[in-house]
């Protein structure tokens, strides 16, 4: 399903008169790929209207976790959270771009918050500490989230200068994110290599 | 100090010995002990700490759990997660009593403060702070103060990390007592740290009530240890250091100090027993060693004490018991000891006999002395008698020495057979003596004349008979004059002798003026030597009148001997004295050598005087003192005159005439003195060239004009005359004899009439005098 997005995406870009792909990759030090990191891409002179980075906007609960870990959300987008263990979840947010709460609900139950505010949204579940998972909420006209390989792709870029952000839930950077200015060519494909370090969650290692 | 003894020698040996073995063994023993318990109360340390950190980490879990708990609470989350302080700071507070901590704060994820419910909270912040970014939970003990802080981080996940919950606790003396309550052993529990400077501190909590005084030996010897736990052994204890798992690095080592007293508690029986067995050992090693050196050293010790006895001439045997070596000894020395004493009493008995007589001999009778006086039981006074046989030697001419002696010792067994109570000896060639008790001398008078009356009667000897004469002399014991009791009797016999009796009975007092008078010799000699300091002796001269001029016409010398404490000693009392010791030669030099000087003394004051010296009959004959008078007399300065008795002449006439010549060829006047009182001899008298004759004063004494004394001197005057020489009267002391002396043809004349004798000072007054006044005023 995730193939046939792209490849919507692509025959999208065709169109344009002068757009250029971007291919990001991700790597740790150790050179060891990094997946679930998103990368948002600004264009100077604005964009078209607010893409569709994902599909489908839903954040399932299977086998006591959330699926996918990362989640980029257009801004004021809904997402679902269907429950689909056999037991119930307590899913909610305390992060100030959305602070929400799903008390306890049970398989086949799918409620959905609206994300109207930009910025990270760090998803628990009260019940099960070792669920986690990280939205990004964002108004960037493009986006993307690395494979595990460690890489993405975006498409359709339009030439001259634009604002790329890279961003990971741990991500060893001031406010969690690296921001920097490129400018993309007028076509063909541009490649852009991030080396970075990543914290280890402290739920990880107690165990959570 | 060297040890001289053999007893000590060995047992100090043996005891070195045994009780270096001994000393070696318990230090052995000793030390594999000690180093057991010490093996021993380390392992039980280290396992006690082993439970120490079981106990620590279950508080530490507690603790951890606490704050897990906290941090997973929902509303707590909340809270946090939208920076609630009111609420966040009542929670860790509530929680803090709940689980009585003494510190609990939160911190954002940045290690900002949010909340804290204690003072030392924002000092603990800063000490853990740098951990938190690394987000790995931990635990761990920080230093705040000078207190040690065990504190437990737990990172507070909304679900995120939203922020860290730190609990602490206090690491006081409470817990301290707690920790040494789990353990069975008496621990002592204490905390120390290095501080800033790298210097170790105590915790002040662990201070204290006196538990944290730790010596700097305790922190080299942690300096010292690599690391981890360390068993060091300062201020008598085992202590055990653990280190903390310190927050920031530092050093904060947990002490369990083990004391010795304590830990070797269970040895101590075991040392004690050791150092008992020991001593114990050493003192049976002490005694055996002294009793084997003196058992081998006592028949030694008794041989070396009976060699002295032996030495000492009494009898010395030694016990022999066994059949060793040392009993060897023994029986060999004994051996030699009677060998020895056989000879002696040989030796004494030849000592104690007379060879020729085979009768004891005067040692012999010496001893009995001693034996007898020893032995008072007896009671009556105790006699020693002599006997001597007259004429022996003569005797012995006629009879021969075999039969001589022959008779001796007929007259010894006789007597010893009469008088078998009498100790009888022969105590010289022709004596015998004898030693026994009488009731009084008169008794023992009685006894002994009986007894030499027995030995005149005739003796048979082979064909001969003798006929002998006995004399006898008696002494008694007096007082504890015992030792001169044969010696008494002996000069007794002497007495006897002399005066020609059969028995004489020793004299004491007179024995005693003999022995004065031999004891003033010493001191003349004395007095001749040291005459020039002391001027002890004295020369006096007595001038002699020339009868027809009335003037002094020759001095005689006198010598003078005032003695300090016999007063006045008479020249016929030590000079007849000098003549038997044969001082008689220093004397006449001493004297001869004074006139002289008084000569030259004389001649400077103005008058020319002959002296006259004394010599005596002894000297008259020696050649060698002629030569040394004439070497004398050459020195005077005026004539010098010698007076010699003519009895001195006739006795070696020969030697004596010689000499004379000799004194006369040098020009020497001689002068024959004292004629008239002893032998005259015409023969002799013309032989001699005199100048002089010096009348004795015998002839002067109760002279008159008209009687037999006036007659004989008239011939002997004349007779004089006729040989040639002057005659001198010496005696002289009135002017009626002077003037009858003058009458017969007296030359000179000498005596007290014309002056006494004078010292020299004297002697120039008077001679000062008579030249002055005329001579009939002074006979006046």
């Amino acid at each position: 399903m995730r193939g046939l997005v792209i490849i919507a995406m692509a025959t999208a870009s065709t169109g344009a008169a002068h757009a250029a792909d971007l291919s990001v990759v991700v790597r740790t030090a150790k050179g060891a790929p990094v997946a679930n990191a998103v990368v948002l891409v600004t264009p100077a002179g604005g964009g078209a209207a607010p893409a569709r980075y994902d599909a489908p906007l839903r954040v399932s609960q299977a086998d006591l976790q959330f699926d996918p870990f990362v989640l980029i959300v257009p801004l004021g987008a809904e997402v679902a959270f269907p429950n689909q263990d056999h037991v119930r979840h307590h899913v909610y947010s305390f992060s100030p771009a959305k602070s929400f709460e799903l008390k306890l609900y049970g398989h086949g139950a799918a409620p959905t918050v609206r994300f109207d505010k930009p910025g990270v949204v760090a998803l628990g579940c009260n019940i099960h500490d070792r669920m986690t998972a990280f939205l990004r909420v964002t108004d960037a006209p493009y986006a993307a989230r690395t494979d595990a390989s460690g890489r993405a792709i975006l498409s359709g870029l339009p030439a001259g200068a634009a604002t790329v952000t890279l961003w990971h839930p741990y991500l060893k950077a001031k406010g969690g994110e690296l921001t920097e200015r490129v400018t993309a060519p007028a076509s063909g494909r541009f490649e852009k290599a991030y080396t970075v370090a990543l914290r280890t969650p402290a739920m990880r290692l107690n165990g959570y | 100090m060297a040890v001289r003894r053999l007893q000590t020698r060995l047992a100090l040996l043996y005891v070195a010995l045994f009780g270096a073995v001994i000393t070696l063994v318990s230090a052995a023993v000793l030390a594999a002990v000690a180093a057991n318990a010490e093996a021993v109360s380390r392992a039980t340390l280290v396992s006690s700490g082993r439970v120490f950190d079981r106990l620590w980490e279950a508080q530490a879990e507690r603790l951890r759990s606490g704050a897990a708990l906290l941090s997973r609470d929902f509303g707590f989350r909340q809270a946090l997660a939208t920076r609630d302080a009111a609420t966040i700071g009542s929670s860790i507070e509530n929680l803090r009593r709940r689980l009585e901590l003494d510190v609990a704060l939160v911190l954002s994820p940045e290690g900002e403060l949010l909340s804290a419910a204690s003072p030392q909270a924002a000092r603990i912040r800063d000490l853990i702070a740098p951990k938190l970014a690394d987000e790995t939970p931990f635990q761990g003990v920080v230093v705040v103060g000078g207190e040690v802080f065990e504190v437990f981080p737990a990172p507070v996940l909304a679900p995120d990390l939203t922020g860290w919950l730190v609990f602490a606790e206090r690491l006081d003396r409470t817990q301290m007592r707690s920790l040494e309550s789990l353990s069975p052993l008496p621990l002592r529990a204490s905390i120390s740290y290095r501080d800033g400077t790298g210097g170790w501190r105590m915790s002040s909590q662990g201070a204290e009530r006196g538990s944290g005084r730790v010596s700097d030996d305790l922190w080299r010897q942690l300096d010292r240890a690599a690391s981890g736990s360390v068993v060091a052994r300062a201020d008598g204890a085992f202590v055990l250091a653990t280190p903390l798992p310190a927050v920031t690095g530092q050093s904060i080592e947990l002490l369990l100090a083990y004391p010795y007293a304590a830990a070797l508690a269970p040895f101590r029986w075991l040392l004690a027993a050791v150092v008992a067995v020991g001593v114990a050992g050493l003192a049976l090693v002490v005694g055996g060693s002294w009793a084997i050196a003196r058992g081998v050293t006592r028949p030694i010790r008794a041989m070396t004490e009976a060699a002295a006895r032996l030495q000492d001439g009494e009898s010395a045997r030694v016990e022999v018991a066994g059949d060793d070596e040392v009993a060897q000894l023994g029986l060999t020395f004994n051996a030699m000891a009677d060998a020895v004493a056989d000879r002696e009493r040989r030796i004494q008995q030849a000592a104690l006999t007379d060879q020729e007589t085979g009768l004891p001999n005067r040692l012999a009778l010496e001893q009995t002395v001693a034996r007898f006086a020893a032995d008072n039981a007896a009671g009556a006074p105790l006699f020693a008698a002599a006997f001597s046989i007259t004429r022996f030697a003569q005797l012995r001419g006629a009879i021969g020495y075999d039969l001589s002696a022959q008779l001796v010792r007929a007259l010894g067994e006789d007597l010893r057979a009469e008088r078998p109570d009498w100790a009888i000896a022969r105590i010289s060639g022709e004596s015998l003596g004898a030693v026994f008790r009488a009731r009084s001398l008169e008794t023992a008078c009685a006894h002994v004349e009986l007894e030499r009356q027995r030995m005149e009667r005739g003796h048979a000897l082979g064909e001969h008979l003798v006929d002998v004469k006995v004399l006898a002399g008696v002494s008694a014991a007096e007082g504890a004059g015992e030792p001169d009791l044969i010696r008494r009797a002996d000069t007794a016999l002497d007495r006897a002798r002399e005066d020609g009796t059969a028995l004489a009975v020793f004299d004491a007092e007179a024995y005693a003026a003999a022995l004065a008078r031999l004891s003033l010799m010493p001191e003349l000699r004395n007095a001749i030597a040291g005459l020039e300091a002391s001027g002890a002796l004295a020369l006096a001269h007595q001038p002699k009148l020339d009868a027809r001029t009335g003037r002094i016409c020759g001095v005689e010398c006198l010598i003078r001997w005032p003695h300090p404490t016999r007063g006045f000693v008479p020249p016929d009392r030590f000079v007849p004295l000098a003549e038997e010791t044969g001082d008689i030669r220093t004397l006449t030099e001493w004297v001869l050598t004074r006139a002289l000087h008084d000569q030259a003394t004389l001649a400077e004051a103005g008058w020319r005087l002959p002296m006259s010296v004394n010599l005596s009959g002894r000297l008259v004959g020696d050649a060698a003192f002629t030569d040394r008078l004439l070497e004398l007399a050459a020195g005077a300065v005026g004539p010098l005159c010698l007076e010699i008795t003519e009895t001195a002449v006739i006795r070696e006439a020969d030697a004596a005439l010689a000499s004379i010549r000799r004194l006369t060829a040098a020009g020497l006047a001689v002068s024959i003195d004292d004629y008239g009182s002893g032998l005259s001899s015409l023969a002799y008298l013309k032989q001699i060239p005199a100048d002089e004759l010096k009348l004795d004063r015998s002839l002067i004494t109760g002279l008159t004009a008209s009687g037999r004394e006036a007659l004989l001197l008239r011939s002997t005057v004349d007779l004089a005359h006729g040989l040639g020489m002057k005659v001198t009267a010496e005696g002289v002391e009135d002017a009626t004899t002077a003037s009858v002396l003058t009458a017969l043809g007296c030359d000179q004349l000498q005596g007290w009439f014309v002056s006494k004798p004078l010292f020299l000072p004297d002697l120039i007054g008077f001679l000062r005098a008579a030249a002055d006044g005329p001579q009939e005023a002074r006979r006046a």
